[in-house]
């Protein structure tokens, strides 16, 4: 089913190049050129291939489920793209090792105290790479445009913010309805990003401010040709559920990173995986009439991969489709119900889709499953000019 | 457009994927749980505090899943019935509520299988089951055991222990009675049970969802129910599925308001939160968590009972004493030195909970 999602995801990207894929023109009409990025062309050139046993990507991206689904990186195997081929099947192979490793912990252990976070971690982080493997072949046998990719400027926005609605269906709440609004400053390494849910139909708010310090990566103004990067960030988070009667408020810390799955080979310019592990922890206060209650604390394991894709074409600088899964437990969706004996352990499976109508201007969908189906619109403002920055 | 029918699409396929309400048919089933029909014989297990395990012309066995349970039958022509009570207490009495007098009792040599022989005429009748002891208020003792899974080859260790606890009431449980939930294990799991001396009295955990749908119910009743003992009501919840279902928590409305004014002990397996929150052996949900909690100390209740992980945990959730048992022999957590148990409760329905102690298995073989 993951699979199934990731290729209607992956599918939906490629439907957005343009008709002659190797030249994306602007919203504007004015070409964007490789040569206005601050970083030199790739002089690596097309990494090395031997002979391929197909030059047809259909067949290629056939042969990346089947027999891909079991040896990854089979796909582009048959284009001739072995070092990539490799590189896909050690991820895959990695990845395995992290999931049997954190499984196997889990069990022998009965879940021991001391070792179900890194279990869980290596687990989630290991299953992220499997199918983060899986897809980068199937994105890297069926795009063709991998050079349009490269005239895409990555500099982040000085200033963007996020207005719009979710719909939040969870029995167990009143609240259905919600208003979203973010904002998110950059100043140099610096990123200060306060946001807010407002329950149209009940009395419930969360509201979560992030301030984050780039250790790797470019910084607003900054143009590349790869937005690979790594974030310290600490969150804060306060929600109020009236009509439940209690308040949760927590602190939280992760390492936030992005890796460009280029550097994996060229034929997977534009995919890139997201990463993301901390540790958070909350103060529970129940506010009930005429009762004392003492405040309650826990704490949580905050883990989060991603697979994403850059939309090009007539998509504007900072579109991108991604698929994730997020281990918190916590907000609105929550964690994800199985039906068998596994339960409360997974968090919840989500998709991101951001497309810029200009540099300015654009949406977001957005769609999260756990125990509760969250989805809803935003609209998406932030400063720049056409490349989203301006070259140094 | 044909993007946004993609787009559509994709989002469908994510609303397939989700679940909201996983223990919903369950929840549903728990209204069937002491209701069956024959030919000849219609019965009614009040509040569903029994399942009906065999239901024939000749006869009617029940399961207990509490101390008292009143029970209506419809009787349609003429019958000699034989009646079987398993998982009763040792002293339960059979009364007929219409005549108000005891049935005399056929057979109750097994510490906790009771027979009577009933002989019916047309129309309807009630009947009650209860210790003599059960309307009365008074001290009592109760043991906790949960998490036996894959060590039932090991469980009459644990019986023997239990069995030579002095005054024990009855066993309460938090579920995983099996490793899979199969049929077979939970006959095996009854049948095990023989040896015990008290009856067991259990709401049904994670490893009891194997099978689809679980075989459960049909043989150990609701999964989650009220009954009252001494004075002392006790809540049994289906969080098997790290959530309780909104049908359930609405009956936990109308339960919490019964116990109110008494002492009251809820448990259920998974716990609301896990004291190890990184671990999240809990529920899937943290609000939910906090909003069932929430509703647990309005409800002022007294005592919070949760199986799940396999170790012993004593500690409180929303200012309610909370004590995690899964020392059945499932596979122990590492770093916990405690091993099998199970915990031994003293309550009275005017003091409270008196005490508790932690009674290790293996430590008394």
């Amino acid at each position: 089913m993951r699979a199934v999602a990731a290729s209607i995801l992956l599918f939906v990207a490629i439907q957005s190049r343009p008709a002659h894929g190797a030249e994306p023109a602007s919203r504007s009409g004015v070409p964007v050129h490789a040569a206005a990025i601050s970083h030199p062309p790739d002089t690596k050139g097309p990494a090395p291939t031997v002979e391929a046993l197909t030059h047809d990507r259909g067949v290629a991206a056939g042969l990346a489920v089947v027999p891909g689904v079991i040896a990854h990186g089979s796909g582009h195997y048959a284009l001739g793209q072995r070092q990539t081929a490799f590189a896909l099947l050690l991820s895959e192979g990695i990845g395995l090792a992290l999931v049997i490793g954190g499984v196997s912990t889990l069990r022998a252990t009965g879940n021991s105290r001391y070792l179900a976070g890194p279990a869980l971690a290596a687990t989630v982080f290991g299953a992220g790479l499997v199918l983060a493997s899986f897809g980068a072949d199937l994105y890297g046998t069926l795009a063709t445009d991998g050079d349009a990719v490269d005239s895409i400027p990555r500099a982040p926005p000085r200033f963007e913010s996020e207005f719009g609605y979710r719909y939040v269906a969870d029995p167990r709440f009143s609240y259905g309805h919600f208003v979203v609004e973010s904002l998110t400053l950059r100043e140099g390494r610096f990123r200060l990003a306060p946001s807010a849910w407002f329950a149209t139909d009940s009395s419930n708010v969360r509201y979560r401010v992030e301030a984050a310090y780039r250790v790797l990566g470019l910084e607003p103004g900054e143009l590349g040709k790869r937005d690979d990067h790594l974030d310290l960030v600490l969150g804060g988070l306060h929600q109020r559920y009236l009509p439940e009667h209690f308040q949760r408020s927590g602190l939280e810390f992760t390492l936030d990173a992005r890796f460009e799955l280029a550097h994996l080979g060229d034929t997977l310019r534009g995919s890139f995986v997201d990463l993301a592990l901390g540790y958070g922890r909350a103060r529970v206060k129940y506010d009930l009439v005429g009762l004392s209650v003492p405040t309650d604390t826990d704490d949580l394991l905050l883990a989060r991969v991603g697979l994403g894709v850059l939309l090009r074409g007539r998509a504007a600088p900072g579109s991108e489709a991604k698929l994730y899964y997020d281990h918190r437990h916590d907000d609105y969706a929550a964690g994800f119900f199985t039906p068998g004996r596994i339960s409360g352990v997974f968090g919840k499976f989500g998709a991101d889709f951001r497309w810029f109508f200009t540099p300015r201007l654009g949406v977001l969908l957005d769609a999260q499953v756990g125990s509760a189906v969250v989805g809803g619109v935003s609209l998406l403002m932030r400063d720049g000019n056409r490349n989203t920055g301006r070259a140094p | 457009m044909t993007r946004c029918w993609k787009g559509s699409v994709g989002f469908c396929l994510l609303l397939q994927l989700a679940c909201t309400r996983p223990a919903e048919e369950r929840t549903r089933r728990d209204l069937e749980v002491g209701h069956a029909k024959s030919a000849a014989l219609d019965v009614a297990v009040a509040a569903g505090l029994a399942a009906v395990r065999m239901l024939s012309r000749e006869q009617l066995t029940l399961w207990l899943s509490a101390p008292s349970s009143d029970f209506s039958l419809v009787v349609r022509e003429p019958l000699q019935l034989e009646f079987h009570v398993e998982n009763a207490m040792a002293a339960l009495e059979l009364t007929d509520l219409d005549a108000n007098q005891l049935v005399p009792i056929v057979s109750g040599a097994d510490a906790t299988k009771k027979s009577w022989l009933l002989t019916l005429t047309p129309g309807s009748r009630r009947f009650r089951l209860a210790a003599p002891t059960a309307g009365k208020n008074g001290r009592f003792r109760f043991a906790l055991l949960s998490d036996v899974q894959e060590a039932i080859d090991r469980v009459q260790d644990v019986y023997r222990s239990i069995n030579a606890q002095p005054e024990l009431d009855f066993l309460l449980g938090a579920g995983d009675l099996t490793e899979e939930g199969e049929v077979s294990e939970l006959e095996r799991f009854q049948h095990e049970l023989a040896t015990l001396h008290v009856p067991y009295y259990t709401t049904l955990g994670n490893h009891e969802l194997g099978e689809r749908p679980p075989a459960y119910q049909e043989w150990f009743g609701r999964a989650n129910f009220q009954f009252v003992h001494r004075g002392v009501y006790f809540t049994l919840l289906d969080s098997a599925s790290a959530t309780i279902d909104p049908l359930a928590d609405d009956w936990l409305d109308a339960w919490l308001a019964n116990g109110r004014s008494s002492v009251h002990v809820v448990a259920m397996h998974i716990p609301p939160i896990d004291p190890v929150g990184t671990r999240n052996a809990a529920f899937a949900s943290r609000a939910e968590a906090a909003a069932l909690l929430a509703k647990l100390a309005e409800g002022a209740v007294d005592l919070t009972l949760y199986g799940h992980i396999h170790s012993h945990y004593s500690f409180q959730n929303a200012g309610i004493p909370a004590v995690i048992s899964g020392g059945g022999g499932a596979t122990p957590e590492l770093g916990s030195d405690i091993g099998r148990h199970f915990v031994v409760f003293d309550v009275d329905a005017t003091s409270g909970i008196v005490s508790s102690r932690v009674v290790p298995v293996d430590q008394e073989q």
